[in-house]
């Protein structure tokens, strides 16, 4: 919300994400200048996430809850170009919908640009290493994308208003809030961006062999385990 | 929503500005207003923005309205928070419900004001940017920065989807209500893992369609789009600096401002 986080917060939110958005925009170059048909895909993602995220519901800490849908931009493109989709998409938001603000940006791009779908990225990095159904990874992926936002926003919360109770308790109060409306609402999005990956896997997987995702065989084996 | 919003940045009596100078008044201001301690010149900024966007720009006074309602409830929820949650000061009210000892203190209330100060300014100044400037005015702004140009192109193409996407998904929706997909929570997530996945295949789909036309238009990895953008006036210039300025003195002169 605009104007809702005092200085000196905002600016340090802005200084921490700006060395990842950089990183984010160097790959996001390379990756368009060698394969230039990615580039809708990276727009579908971005859009996708500006439609999920944009199925908000009132939290009563200032901020609010809503599906983050960073998840599947992580898995496809990686954290540091999620980042970059998660900027563009949160610029959208707080023009087009006064969702977020400007002041406010540096913070949300930090919780549900970067801290999101690192944490989903990781997730399904750890999880297709362990050989655990690709499925329950891709929904584990996309919760803690959901989860992750919102204990970061909480801590970042607690840190600019700590009121009486210090941190601890503020940040205690916050994420007991948010927890409410938050923990089903990222399993529901786990389930829908497992579904949305199933899709993918069933009528089009190219895209995901295009990205270096998944082998054939694996899609292959998927498929087979579908039908 | 999105259309109309869209509609009235591309028609409003403000179009003629230049668009540099329109992001420049509405950026200062929201910095102005977060950076300021006391809430005299956020309230300011709200109120004189509001006579520029219904005057000036002529925007139906029901339509804003209707957008300063959105922010307006999350803000009155979380000040509530706010305002039981910060101490300090003498007490003002005190509620005891059982277990749960709620005091409202002058520090607690003070802030409550100057954060809701703040928001009122902050989103006036964010609603004269995205109800004066069309996006596509902000691509060439953006361009003329230096920002790299596949950020641009990306953010011009998520702009086009988010349209196509919503018509998509309304089609999809009614449809799948016609069927009654939505009868219980678990048909619900079926449903709705379908429309996300059909939606983000379908636009994909489209979006690769329009890669084959645009590269049959010889395009190089940059839209030649024209750079169309009245120039900064003169007048309009030192109207801008005199406001921003009249505030800057405004916010340091009440500085000590508080109500309680």
């Amino acid at each position: 919300m605009e104007g809702f986080l005092p200085g000196p917060w905002w600016q340090i939110w802005y200084v921490i994400s700006l060395p990842f958005i950089i990183v984010g925009l160097h790959q996001l170059n390379r990756l368009v200048k060698t394969q230039r048909d990615t580039l809708p895909a990276l727009a579908v993602a971005g859009a996708f996430v500006f439609v999920l995220s944009s199925l908000k519901l009132p939290s009563v800490t200032g901020s609010c809850s809503h599906p983050t849908g960073t998840g599947l931009s992580a898995i496809l493109f990686g954290p540091c170009i999620a980042a970059v989709l998660g900027l563009i998409v949160l610029i959208y938001q707080a023009l087009f919908l006064a969702h977020g603000g400007i002041t406010t940006l540096g913070a949300n791009v930090f919780s549900m640009g970067i801290a999101g779908p690192a944490a989903a990225y990781l997730i399904y990095r750890a999880g297709t290493r362990a050989g655990v159904n690709t499925y329950a990874t891709v929904f584990l992926a996309a919760a803690a994308a959901n989860i992750v936002t919102y204990i970061v926003t909480s801590v970042q919360l607690a840190l600019a208003f700590p009121g009486t109770a210090g941190f601890l308790g503020a940040f205690q109060a916050f994420a007991a809030i948010f927890a409410i409306t938050q923990v089903p609402l990222a399993i529901v999005e786990g389930a829908v961006i497992a579904l949305v990956f199933k899709y993918i896997v069933t009528l089009k997987p190219d895209i995901l062999t295009k990205l270096n995702l998944l082998s054939e065989s694996a899609i292959e084996r998927l498929r087979e385990a579908a039908a | 929503m999105h259309e109309t919003l869209e509609d009235f940045a591309l028609n409003n009596g403000l179009r003629d500005v230049s668009p540099a100078l329109k992001l420049a008044l509405g950026l200062c201001c929201m910095l102005l207003s977060v950076s300021s301690p006391a809430p005299v010149a956020p309230l300011l900024i709200a109120c004189s923005l509001t006579l520029v966007v219904l005057f000036s720009a002529g925007i139906p006074a029901g339509f804003y309205l209707k957008l300063l309602t959105i922010p307006a409830s999350f803000a009155a929820m979380s000040i509530l928070v706010i305002l039981f949650l910060t101490g300090g000061g003498e007490v003002l009210v005190s509620v005891s419900l059982p277990g749960l000892p709620l005091t409202v203190t002058t520090g607690g209330a003070n802030l409550a004001v100057l954060l809701l100060a703040r928001i009122s300014g902050g989103m006036c100044a964010l609603f004269f940017i995205s109800l004066t400037t069309p996006a596509t005015e902000i691509f060439s702004l953006m361009r003329r920065c230096g920002l790299p140009a596949a950020f641009i192109d990306l953010s011009m193409l998520i702009y086009r989807y988010i349209f196509v996407f919503i018509s998509e998904a309304e089609m999809i929706y009614r449809s799948q209500v016609m069927r009654l997909g939505y009868g219980s929570l678990r048909e619900a997530i079926r449903s709705f893992g379908m429309l996300a996945g059909a939606l983000f295949l379908r636009t994909w789909e489209s979006g690769e369609r329009l890669m084959v036309a645009m590269d049959a238009r010889c395009y190089d990895g940059r839209f030649g789009a024209l750079d169309e953008t009245p120039p900064v006036s003169a007048p309009a210039l030192v109207a801008v600096a005199l406001y921003l300025a009249a505030l800057l003195g405004i916010a340091c002169l009440t500085m000590q401002t508080t109500i309680f």
